[in-house]
Protein backbone atom coordinates (compact mmCIF):
# COMPACT_ATOMS: atom_id res chain seq x y z
CA UNK A 1 0.00 0.00 0.00
CA UNK A 2 1.21 2.81 -0.96
CA UNK A 3 -0.76 5.84 1.20
CA UNK A 4 1.21 8.89 1.76
CA UNK A 5 2.47 10.01 5.27
CA UNK A 6 0.41 13.72 6.30
CA UNK A 7 3.18 15.82 7.50
CA UNK A 8 1.96 18.22 10.02
CA UNK A 9 3.14 21.85 11.29
CA UNK A 10 2.01 23.95 13.92
CA UNK A 11 1.12 25.88 11.37
CA UNK A 12 -0.41 23.59 9.54
CA UNK A 13 -2.61 22.79 12.40
CA UNK A 14 -3.65 26.10 13.46
CA UNK A 15 -4.70 26.63 10.27
CA UNK A 16 -7.72 24.29 11.02
CA UNK A 17 -8.99 25.73 13.60
CA UNK A 18 -11.70 28.79 13.17
CA UNK A 19 -10.85 31.78 15.12
CA UNK A 20 -13.10 34.95 15.47
CA UNK A 21 -10.80 37.62 16.61
CA UNK A 22 -11.52 39.05 19.22
CA UNK A 23 -10.95 43.37 19.51
CA UNK A 24 -10.41 43.54 22.66
CA UNK A 25 -7.03 42.44 24.32
CA UNK A 26 -7.37 39.79 26.24
CA UNK A 27 -4.07 38.38 27.03
CA UNK A 28 -1.73 41.28 28.07
CA UNK A 29 1.73 40.40 28.93
CA UNK A 30 4.39 43.19 30.62
CA UNK A 31 7.12 42.31 28.41
CA UNK A 32 9.43 43.59 30.45
CA UNK A 33 9.25 41.23 33.38
CA UNK A 34 9.95 38.63 30.76
CA UNK A 35 13.51 39.94 30.24
CA UNK A 36 14.25 38.71 33.75
CA UNK A 37 12.15 35.29 33.39
CA UNK A 38 14.60 32.51 33.84
CA UNK A 39 12.30 29.80 32.72
CA UNK A 40 10.05 30.88 30.15
CA UNK A 41 7.54 28.40 30.30
CA UNK A 42 4.78 30.57 28.39
CA UNK A 43 7.08 29.17 24.99
CA UNK A 44 6.73 25.61 25.93
CA UNK A 45 3.20 25.33 27.50
CA UNK A 46 1.05 26.91 24.70
CA UNK A 47 -0.02 23.97 22.11
CA UNK A 48 -0.56 27.10 20.15
CA UNK A 49 2.70 28.47 20.57
CA UNK A 50 1.30 31.97 21.01
CA UNK A 51 4.75 33.24 22.83
CA UNK A 52 7.57 33.26 20.81
CA UNK A 53 11.33 34.69 22.16
CA UNK A 54 13.03 36.95 19.84
CA UNK A 55 15.10 38.96 21.75
CA UNK A 56 11.77 39.76 23.49
CA UNK A 57 8.51 38.13 24.50
CA UNK A 58 6.36 38.24 21.37
CA UNK A 59 2.67 37.21 21.35
CA UNK A 60 -0.20 36.57 19.19
CA UNK A 61 -3.24 36.56 20.82
CA UNK A 62 -5.00 35.28 17.59
CA UNK A 63 -4.29 31.78 17.71
CA UNK A 64 -5.11 31.19 21.06
CA UNK A 65 -6.92 28.32 22.15
CA UNK A 66 -8.00 29.20 25.75
CA UNK A 67 -6.46 26.45 27.82
CA UNK A 68 -5.55 28.85 30.01
CA UNK A 69 -2.61 26.97 31.00
CA UNK A 70 0.23 30.01 29.99
CA UNK A 71 -1.28 32.17 33.25
CA UNK A 72 -0.75 29.36 35.33
CA UNK A 73 2.90 28.75 34.71
CA UNK A 74 3.62 32.32 34.07
CA UNK A 75 2.37 33.18 37.96
CA UNK A 76 3.74 29.67 39.13
CA UNK A 77 6.68 29.28 37.33
CA UNK A 78 7.69 32.41 35.71
CA UNK A 79 7.55 36.00 36.05
CA UNK A 80 3.85 36.65 37.00
CA UNK A 81 3.67 39.05 33.52
CA UNK A 82 0.46 37.70 31.82
CA UNK A 83 -2.87 38.87 32.42
CA UNK A 84 -5.41 36.63 30.84
CA UNK A 85 -8.75 36.14 30.58
CA UNK A 86 -11.82 34.72 27.38
CA UNK A 87 -12.20 36.48 24.82
CA UNK A 88 -15.13 38.40 24.97
CA UNK A 89 -18.94 35.94 24.66
CA UNK A 90 -18.69 35.00 21.36
CA UNK A 91 -15.53 35.86 20.35
CA UNK A 92 -12.18 33.91 20.02
CA UNK A 93 -11.68 29.97 19.23
CA UNK A 94 -14.15 28.07 17.78
CA UNK A 95 -14.27 24.39 18.03
CA UNK A 96 -16.05 22.04 15.65
CA UNK A 97 -14.88 18.68 16.37
CA UNK A 98 -13.91 18.91 20.11
CA UNK B 1 -34.66 38.37 26.27
CA UNK B 2 -35.68 39.85 29.69
CA UNK B 3 -32.86 38.86 32.01
CA UNK B 4 -35.06 39.61 34.98
CA UNK B 5 -37.04 37.21 36.98
CA UNK B 6 -34.38 34.17 37.36
CA UNK B 7 -34.10 32.21 40.48
CA UNK B 8 -30.81 30.15 39.24
CA UNK B 9 -28.14 31.61 37.09
CA UNK B 10 -26.39 28.42 35.07
CA UNK B 11 -22.75 29.60 34.17
CA UNK B 12 -21.59 27.51 30.96
CA UNK B 13 -23.42 25.23 28.99
CA UNK B 14 -21.45 22.14 29.37
CA UNK B 15 -22.09 19.01 30.57
CA UNK B 16 -22.34 20.29 34.31
CA UNK B 17 -24.60 23.29 33.63
CA UNK B 18 -26.91 21.85 31.16
CA UNK B 19 -27.84 18.93 33.71
CA UNK B 20 -28.19 21.31 36.35
CA UNK B 21 -30.51 23.52 34.08
CA UNK B 22 -32.46 20.72 32.58
CA UNK B 23 -32.61 18.95 36.39
CA UNK B 24 -33.96 22.50 37.95
CA UNK B 25 -36.00 23.35 34.91
CA UNK B 26 -38.05 20.05 34.67
CA UNK B 27 -39.11 21.29 38.15
CA UNK B 28 -40.35 24.61 37.26
CA UNK B 29 -37.56 26.54 38.53
CA UNK B 30 -36.63 29.40 36.50
CA UNK B 31 -33.14 28.98 34.91
CA UNK B 32 -30.75 30.71 32.90
CA UNK B 33 -28.10 28.72 31.34
CA UNK B 34 -24.97 31.16 30.53
CA UNK B 35 -22.59 30.16 27.03
CA UNK B 36 -19.63 31.73 26.48
CA UNK B 37 -19.73 30.40 23.31
CA UNK B 38 -21.61 30.84 20.04
CA UNK B 39 -23.30 27.86 20.85
CA UNK B 40 -22.83 25.15 23.57
CA UNK B 41 -19.45 22.45 22.75
CA UNK B 42 -18.05 25.56 20.60
CA UNK B 43 -14.96 25.95 23.88
CA UNK B 44 -14.87 22.22 24.57
CA UNK B 45 -12.70 19.21 24.16
CA UNK B 46 -12.07 16.09 25.52
CA UNK B 47 -10.95 13.20 24.89
CA UNK B 48 -13.68 11.70 23.19
CA UNK B 49 -15.40 8.98 25.57
CA UNK B 50 -18.73 9.43 27.68
CA UNK B 51 -19.96 6.80 29.95
CA UNK B 52 -23.34 6.25 29.43
CA UNK B 53 -24.77 5.28 32.80
CA UNK B 54 -24.83 9.41 33.65
CA UNK B 55 -26.47 10.32 30.52
CA UNK B 56 -29.44 7.57 31.76
CA UNK B 57 -29.44 8.99 34.92
CA UNK B 58 -30.26 12.29 33.99
CA UNK B 59 -32.32 11.53 30.77
CA UNK B 60 -33.91 8.17 31.35
CA UNK B 61 -34.61 5.77 28.03
CA UNK B 62 -34.12 9.18 25.77
CA UNK B 63 -30.31 8.82 26.58
CA UNK B 64 -30.54 6.89 23.38
CA UNK B 65 -30.97 10.47 21.67
CA UNK B 66 -28.09 11.48 22.07
CA UNK B 67 -25.27 11.85 19.51
CA UNK B 68 -23.20 9.17 19.46
CA UNK B 69 -20.11 8.41 17.18
CA UNK B 70 -19.27 5.02 18.17
CA UNK B 71 -20.18 2.54 21.22
CA UNK B 72 -16.63 1.19 22.39
CA UNK B 73 -16.06 -2.78 22.47
CA UNK B 74 -12.52 -2.42 22.65
CA UNK B 75 -10.23 -0.90 25.34
CA UNK B 76 -6.74 -1.24 24.95
CA UNK B 77 -2.97 0.62 26.35
CA UNK B 78 0.45 -0.02 24.49
CA UNK B 79 3.94 0.63 25.82
CA UNK B 80 5.68 1.99 23.66
CA UNK B 81 9.70 2.56 23.21
CA UNK B 82 10.86 4.89 20.27
CA UNK B 83 11.49 1.37 18.63
CA UNK B 84 8.79 -1.22 19.88
CA UNK B 85 5.47 -1.42 21.00
CA UNK B 86 3.76 -3.62 23.71
CA UNK B 87 -0.02 -3.88 23.41
CA UNK B 88 -2.62 -4.87 25.88
CA UNK B 89 -6.43 -5.36 24.57
CA UNK B 90 -9.95 -6.26 26.01
CA UNK B 91 -12.96 -6.42 24.12
CA UNK B 92 -16.28 -5.80 26.08
CA UNK B 93 -19.05 -8.30 25.75
CA UNK B 94 -21.82 -5.04 26.00
CA UNK B 95 -19.78 -1.78 24.48
CA UNK B 96 -23.51 0.05 25.69
CA UNK B 97 -21.44 1.42 28.73
CA UNK B 98 -19.25 3.89 27.03
CA UNK B 99 -19.52 6.00 23.24
CA UNK B 100 -17.32 8.42 21.92
CA UNK B 101 -18.79 11.99 20.98
CA UNK B 102 -17.98 15.64 19.58
CA UNK B 103 -18.85 18.47 21.74
CA UNK B 104 -19.29 20.51 18.92
CA UNK B 105 -23.05 17.89 19.07
CA UNK B 106 -23.37 16.59 22.18
CA UNK B 107 -22.89 20.05 24.74
CA UNK B 108 -25.31 21.75 21.71
CA UNK B 109 -27.60 18.67 21.95
CA UNK B 110 -28.09 18.65 26.18
CA UNK B 111 -28.49 22.10 26.18
CA UNK B 112 -31.43 21.54 23.72
CA UNK B 113 -32.73 19.00 25.93
CA UNK B 114 -32.19 21.69 29.00
CA UNK B 115 -34.26 24.37 27.06
CA UNK B 116 -37.11 21.69 25.53
CA UNK B 117 -36.86 21.00 29.66
CA UNK B 118 -37.75 24.83 30.13
CA UNK B 119 -34.15 26.30 30.35
CA UNK B 120 -33.50 29.71 28.95
CA UNK B 121 -29.57 29.50 27.13
CA UNK B 122 -27.93 32.69 26.18
CA UNK B 123 -24.81 32.27 24.02
CA UNK B 124 -21.90 34.67 22.91
CA UNK B 125 -21.85 35.74 26.43
CA UNK B 126 -18.90 35.87 29.06
CA UNK B 127 -19.50 36.34 32.85
CA UNK B 128 -17.14 38.49 34.37
CA UNK B 129 -18.08 39.10 37.77
CA UNK B 130 -20.39 37.89 40.64
CA UNK B 131 -22.99 40.03 42.44
CA UNK B 132 -21.70 39.88 45.64
CA UNK B 133 -23.85 41.40 48.98
CA UNK B 134 -22.06 41.14 51.91
CA UNK B 135 -19.65 37.90 50.92
CA UNK B 136 -22.81 35.90 49.59
CA UNK B 137 -23.58 35.57 46.18
CA UNK B 138 -26.85 37.74 44.43
CA UNK B 139 -25.81 36.92 40.50
CA UNK B 140 -23.77 37.39 38.28
CA UNK B 141 -22.59 40.17 35.77
CA UNK B 142 -21.84 39.59 32.35
CA UNK B 143 -20.83 42.03 29.60
CA UNK B 144 -23.03 45.41 31.04
CA UNK B 145 -25.87 43.34 32.10
CA UNK B 146 -26.38 42.72 35.93
CA UNK B 147 -28.23 39.62 36.22
CA UNK B 148 -29.96 39.25 39.89
CA UNK B 149 -30.58 35.67 41.00
CA UNK B 150 -31.29 33.88 44.04
CA UNK B 151 -28.37 31.52 43.79
CA UNK B 152 -25.34 30.64 40.89
CA UNK B 153 -24.19 27.27 39.47
CA UNK B 154 -20.91 27.69 38.54
CA UNK B 155 -19.71 25.13 35.93
CA UNK B 156 -17.08 27.41 33.83
CA UNK B 157 -14.26 25.09 33.26
CA UNK B 158 -10.88 24.63 34.91
CA UNK B 159 -10.24 28.14 34.83
CA UNK B 160 -13.66 28.82 37.04
CA UNK B 161 -13.05 32.38 37.45
CA UNK B 162 -16.21 32.45 39.23
CA UNK B 163 -15.02 30.06 42.21
CA UNK B 164 -11.74 32.52 42.43
CA UNK B 165 -14.00 35.39 42.53
CA UNK B 166 -15.81 33.86 45.52
CA UNK B 167 -13.03 33.00 47.30
CA UNK B 168 -13.22 28.93 46.97
CA UNK B 169 -10.21 28.50 44.87
CA UNK B 170 -6.91 30.33 44.80
CA UNK B 171 -4.84 30.10 41.07
CA UNK B 172 -3.90 26.25 40.70
CA UNK B 173 -0.16 24.68 40.10
CA UNK B 174 1.10 23.68 37.02
CA UNK B 175 1.52 20.20 38.51
CA UNK B 176 -2.39 20.03 39.31
CA UNK B 177 -3.38 20.62 36.00
CA UNK B 178 -2.25 18.81 32.79
CA UNK B 179 -2.40 20.27 28.68
CA UNK B 180 -4.25 17.83 26.39
CA UNK B 181 -4.26 18.04 22.76
CA UNK B 182 -5.89 16.20 19.82
CA UNK B 183 -5.91 16.20 16.37
CA UNK B 184 -8.86 14.86 14.80
CA UNK B 185 -8.10 12.96 11.51
CA UNK B 186 -10.45 11.76 9.06
CA UNK B 187 -10.30 8.44 8.11
CA UNK B 188 -13.06 6.09 6.03
CA UNK B 189 -15.33 3.91 8.49
CA UNK B 190 -14.28 1.13 6.51
CA UNK B 191 -10.43 1.43 6.57
CA UNK B 192 -10.49 2.55 10.37
CA UNK B 193 -12.55 -0.73 11.39
CA UNK B 194 -10.07 -3.09 9.38
CA UNK B 195 -7.42 -1.70 10.97
CA UNK B 196 -9.06 -1.82 14.43
CA UNK B 197 -10.20 -4.97 13.69
CA UNK B 198 -13.66 -3.60 14.83
CA UNK B 199 -17.56 -5.02 13.46
CA UNK B 200 -19.06 -2.26 11.56
CA UNK B 201 -19.78 0.97 13.67
CA UNK B 202 -18.03 -0.38 16.71
CA UNK B 203 -15.54 1.84 18.68
CA UNK B 204 -12.23 1.57 20.12
CA UNK B 205 -10.18 3.43 23.08
CA UNK B 206 -6.75 3.02 23.37
CA UNK B 207 -4.40 4.38 25.69
CA UNK B 208 -0.11 5.14 24.45
CA UNK B 209 2.29 5.18 27.89
CA UNK B 210 6.43 5.54 26.74
CA UNK B 211 7.98 7.27 24.22
CA UNK B 212 5.19 8.96 23.04
CA UNK B 213 5.39 11.70 26.05
CA UNK B 214 9.29 11.77 25.67
CA UNK B 215 9.56 10.76 29.77
CA UNK B 216 7.37 13.63 30.53
CA UNK B 217 4.31 13.10 32.73
CA UNK B 218 1.28 11.89 30.10
CA UNK B 219 0.07 9.71 27.57
CA UNK B 220 -1.37 9.25 24.13
CA UNK B 221 -5.48 8.40 23.70
CA UNK B 222 -7.00 7.67 20.23
CA UNK B 223 -10.43 7.20 20.32
CA UNK B 224 -12.89 6.21 16.95
CA UNK B 225 -15.46 8.83 15.74
CA UNK B 226 -17.62 7.70 12.95
CA UNK B 227 -15.01 8.45 10.18
CA UNK B 228 -12.35 10.07 12.37
CA UNK B 229 -9.85 9.34 14.84
CA UNK B 230 -9.29 11.68 17.65
CA UNK B 231 -5.63 11.37 18.05
CA UNK B 232 -4.22 13.34 21.19
CA UNK B 233 -1.63 13.51 23.96
CA UNK B 234 -2.06 14.54 27.88
CA UNK B 235 0.88 16.12 29.48
CA UNK B 236 1.50 17.52 32.83
CA UNK B 237 1.82 21.63 32.77
CA UNK B 238 4.96 21.12 35.01
CA UNK B 239 6.72 18.66 33.58
CA UNK B 240 6.27 20.54 29.91
CA UNK B 241 7.91 23.42 31.46
CA UNK B 242 10.15 22.84 33.24
CA UNK B 243 11.89 20.54 31.20
CA UNK B 244 11.03 22.63 28.27
CA UNK B 245 9.47 20.50 25.65
CA UNK B 246 6.92 22.33 23.20
CA UNK B 247 3.90 20.78 24.04
CA UNK B 248 2.59 20.45 20.91
CA UNK B 249 5.45 18.88 19.81
CA UNK B 250 4.46 15.64 21.68
CA UNK B 251 1.48 15.57 18.99
CA UNK B 252 4.08 15.17 16.23
CA UNK B 253 6.21 12.29 18.66
CA UNK B 254 2.96 10.27 18.90
CA UNK B 255 1.72 10.38 15.38
CA UNK B 256 5.48 9.41 14.18
CA UNK B 257 5.82 5.86 15.89
CA UNK B 258 5.41 2.93 13.96
CA UNK B 259 2.60 1.92 16.06
CA UNK B 260 0.19 4.83 15.41
CA UNK B 261 1.35 5.38 11.89
CA UNK B 262 -0.10 2.65 10.48
CA UNK B 263 -3.31 3.49 12.28
CA UNK B 264 -3.42 6.64 10.85
CA UNK B 265 -2.06 6.58 7.13
CA UNK B 266 -3.71 8.12 4.65
CA UNK B 267 -5.85 10.25 7.31
CA UNK B 268 -6.48 13.76 6.75
CA UNK B 269 -6.01 16.04 9.73
CA UNK B 270 -9.33 17.96 9.83
CA UNK B 271 -8.97 19.63 13.56
CA UNK B 272 -6.67 20.84 16.12
CA UNK B 273 -8.07 20.89 19.84
CA UNK B 274 -6.11 21.77 22.98
CA UNK B 275 -7.56 22.38 26.62
CA UNK B 276 -6.64 22.16 29.99
CA UNK B 277 -7.28 19.60 32.62
CA UNK B 278 -7.71 19.74 36.22
CA UNK B 279 -5.40 16.95 37.62
CA UNK B 280 -6.28 17.20 42.04
CA UNK B 281 -9.18 16.45 42.14
CA UNK B 282 -12.50 18.15 44.24
CA UNK B 283 -9.48 19.30 46.33
CA UNK B 284 -8.54 21.99 43.81
CA UNK B 285 -11.48 23.87 45.76
CA UNK B 286 -11.79 24.71 49.45
CA UNK B 287 -15.66 23.87 49.62
CA UNK B 288 -17.75 23.46 46.75
CA UNK B 289 -20.18 25.81 47.95
CA UNK B 290 -20.68 29.32 49.16
CA UNK B 291 -23.24 31.36 50.04
CA UNK B 292 -25.22 31.49 47.47
CA UNK B 293 -23.37 29.67 44.57
CA UNK B 294 -22.34 25.95 43.78
CA UNK B 295 -19.87 25.20 41.94
CA UNK B 296 -20.00 21.58 39.56
CA UNK B 297 -17.99 19.88 36.82
CA UNK B 298 -14.50 20.53 36.14
CA UNK B 299 -14.37 23.78 37.81
CA UNK B 300 -15.04 21.92 41.12
CA UNK B 301 -12.64 19.27 40.07
CA UNK B 302 -14.94 16.56 39.37
CA UNK B 303 -13.41 14.44 36.88
CA UNK B 304 -11.07 11.38 37.28
CA UNK B 305 -8.25 10.08 35.48
CA UNK B 306 -7.39 7.14 37.37
CA UNK B 307 -4.45 5.81 34.70
CA UNK B 308 -6.73 3.25 33.06
CA UNK B 309 -10.32 5.34 32.56
CA UNK B 310 -10.65 9.30 31.87
CA UNK B 311 -13.82 10.45 32.94
CA UNK B 312 -15.36 13.56 32.92
CA UNK B 313 -18.55 14.34 31.50
CA UNK B 314 -20.52 11.39 33.41
CA UNK B 315 -18.58 13.37 36.66
CA UNK B 316 -20.12 16.61 35.04
CA UNK B 317 -23.09 15.10 34.83
CA UNK B 318 -23.78 13.50 37.84
CA UNK B 319 -22.24 16.79 39.89
CA UNK B 320 -24.95 18.70 38.02
CA UNK B 321 -27.36 16.75 38.80
CA UNK B 322 -26.13 16.90 42.58
CA UNK B 323 -26.00 20.72 42.61
CA UNK B 324 -29.59 20.84 41.28
CA UNK B 325 -30.91 18.65 43.57
CA UNK B 326 -29.36 20.84 46.40
CA UNK B 327 -31.18 24.10 45.18
CA UNK B 328 -34.39 22.04 44.93
CA UNK B 329 -34.21 21.52 48.31
CA UNK B 330 -32.91 24.52 49.61
CA UNK B 331 -35.84 26.13 47.75
CA UNK B 332 -38.25 24.72 50.10
CA UNK B 333 -36.88 26.21 52.59
CA UNK B 334 -36.24 29.78 50.86
CA UNK B 335 -32.57 29.55 52.08
CA UNK B 336 -29.41 29.30 49.66
CA UNK B 337 -27.13 30.54 52.18
CA UNK B 338 -23.96 28.63 52.86
CA UNK B 339 -25.16 27.00 55.66
CA UNK B 340 -27.87 25.72 53.65
CA UNK B 341 -26.41 24.66 50.88
CA UNK B 342 -23.97 22.58 52.47
CA UNK B 343 -25.58 19.55 52.09
CA UNK B 344 -24.17 19.72 48.13
CA UNK B 345 -20.88 18.28 49.91
CA UNK B 346 -22.45 15.29 51.55
CA UNK B 347 -24.61 14.95 48.16
CA UNK B 348 -21.07 14.75 46.39
CA UNK B 349 -19.90 12.16 49.30
CA UNK B 350 -22.50 9.93 49.29
CA UNK B 351 -22.97 9.78 45.14
CA UNK B 352 -21.56 6.36 44.22
CA UNK B 353 -20.41 7.76 40.96
CA UNK B 354 -18.50 10.53 42.55
CA UNK B 355 -17.11 8.28 45.51
CA UNK B 356 -14.63 7.08 42.80
CA UNK B 357 -13.16 10.66 42.86
CA UNK B 358 -12.58 10.03 47.06
CA UNK B 359 -11.63 6.02 46.76
CA UNK B 360 -9.08 6.88 43.95
CA UNK B 361 -8.40 10.28 45.36
CA UNK B 362 -4.17 8.75 45.85
CA UNK B 363 -3.90 8.38 42.18
CA UNK B 364 -2.89 11.62 41.10
CA UNK B 365 0.10 11.89 43.57
CA UNK B 366 0.85 7.84 42.16
CA UNK B 367 1.05 9.24 38.55
CA UNK B 368 2.91 12.05 39.10
CA UNK B 369 5.88 9.21 39.86
CA UNK B 370 8.04 10.04 36.41
CA UNK B 371 9.07 6.01 36.56
CA UNK B 372 5.75 5.12 34.80
CA UNK B 373 6.47 7.28 31.90
CA UNK B 374 10.33 6.79 31.36
CA UNK B 375 11.13 3.43 32.71
CA UNK B 376 8.09 1.30 33.07
CA UNK B 377 7.48 1.28 29.47
CA UNK B 378 10.63 0.40 28.08
CA UNK B 379 10.80 -2.23 30.78
CA UNK B 380 8.02 -4.18 29.43
CA UNK B 381 8.91 -3.68 26.16
CA UNK B 382 12.44 -4.87 26.77
CA UNK B 383 11.51 -7.69 28.47
CA UNK B 384 9.02 -8.98 25.59
CA UNK B 385 11.80 -8.69 23.39
CA UNK B 386 13.87 -10.79 25.69
CA UNK B 387 11.04 -13.54 25.79
CA UNK B 388 9.58 -14.09 22.57
CA UNK B 389 13.30 -13.24 20.96
CA UNK B 390 15.41 -16.65 19.71
CA UNK B 391 18.43 -16.14 18.39
CA UNK B 392 20.21 -19.14 19.35
CA UNK B 393 21.96 -17.43 22.20
CA UNK B 394 21.00 -19.34 25.66
CA UNK B 395 17.67 -18.31 26.77
CA UNK B 396 16.92 -17.50 30.31
CA UNK B 397 13.72 -18.31 32.39
CA UNK B 398 10.99 -15.39 32.57
CA UNK B 399 12.02 -14.85 36.19
CA UNK B 400 15.19 -14.02 35.63
CA UNK B 401 15.18 -12.58 32.14
CA UNK B 402 12.79 -9.87 33.75
CA UNK B 403 15.26 -8.74 37.03
CA UNK B 404 17.72 -8.89 34.12
CA UNK B 405 15.73 -6.22 32.49
CA UNK B 406 15.31 -4.13 35.75
CA UNK B 407 19.47 -3.61 36.82
CA UNK B 408 20.76 -0.31 36.25
CA UNK B 409 17.10 1.12 35.33
CA UNK B 410 15.55 0.88 38.97
CA UNK B 411 16.63 -0.24 42.02
CA UNK B 412 14.61 -3.67 43.47
CA UNK B 413 13.84 -0.95 46.23
CA UNK B 414 11.88 1.21 44.35
CA UNK B 415 10.65 -1.28 42.58
CA UNK B 416 8.56 -2.71 44.89
CA UNK B 417 7.54 0.38 46.37
CA UNK B 418 6.12 1.45 43.35
CA UNK B 419 4.39 -1.86 43.06
CA UNK B 420 2.82 -2.08 46.28
CA UNK B 421 2.15 1.81 46.39
CA UNK B 422 0.16 0.26 43.08
CA UNK B 423 -1.55 -2.14 44.73
CA UNK B 424 -2.87 0.31 47.41
CA UNK B 425 -3.77 2.96 44.99
CA UNK B 426 -5.34 1.42 42.59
Amino acid sequence: MSEKQEDMSLDKRLALVSFNKDPEPFIVVDTNLCQQCEKKPCLYICPAQVYTWQDQLNYNTEGCMETGACLIVCHKIGAKAISWKYPSGGKGVSFRLG
Amino acid sequence: MSLEGFEVAVVGAGPAGSAAALTLAREGVQVLLVERGTFPGSKNVFGGRIYSYALKRLLGERWKDAPVERFVRKEGITFMTADSSFSVEYESKDPTGSFTSIRSKFDKWLAEEAEKAGASLITDSRVDDLVLERGIVKGIIAGPDKIPTDVVIACDGTTTNLARKAGLASMLEPREVSIGMKDVIELPADKMEERLGLEPEEGAAHVFVGECSGGLRGGGFLYTNKDSLALGMVVGADDISTKKVPSHTLMDRLRNHRKVRRLIRGGKTIEYDAHMIPEAGPKMLTRPYTGGMLVAGDAAGHLLNNGYTFRGVDMAIVSGIAAAQTILEARKRKDYSAQSLQTYARRLREEPALKDMYTFSKVPRYLRNNRLYNVYPELVCNAAEAIYRVDGNRKRKIYKELRTQTKGKVSTISLIRDLLAGARTF
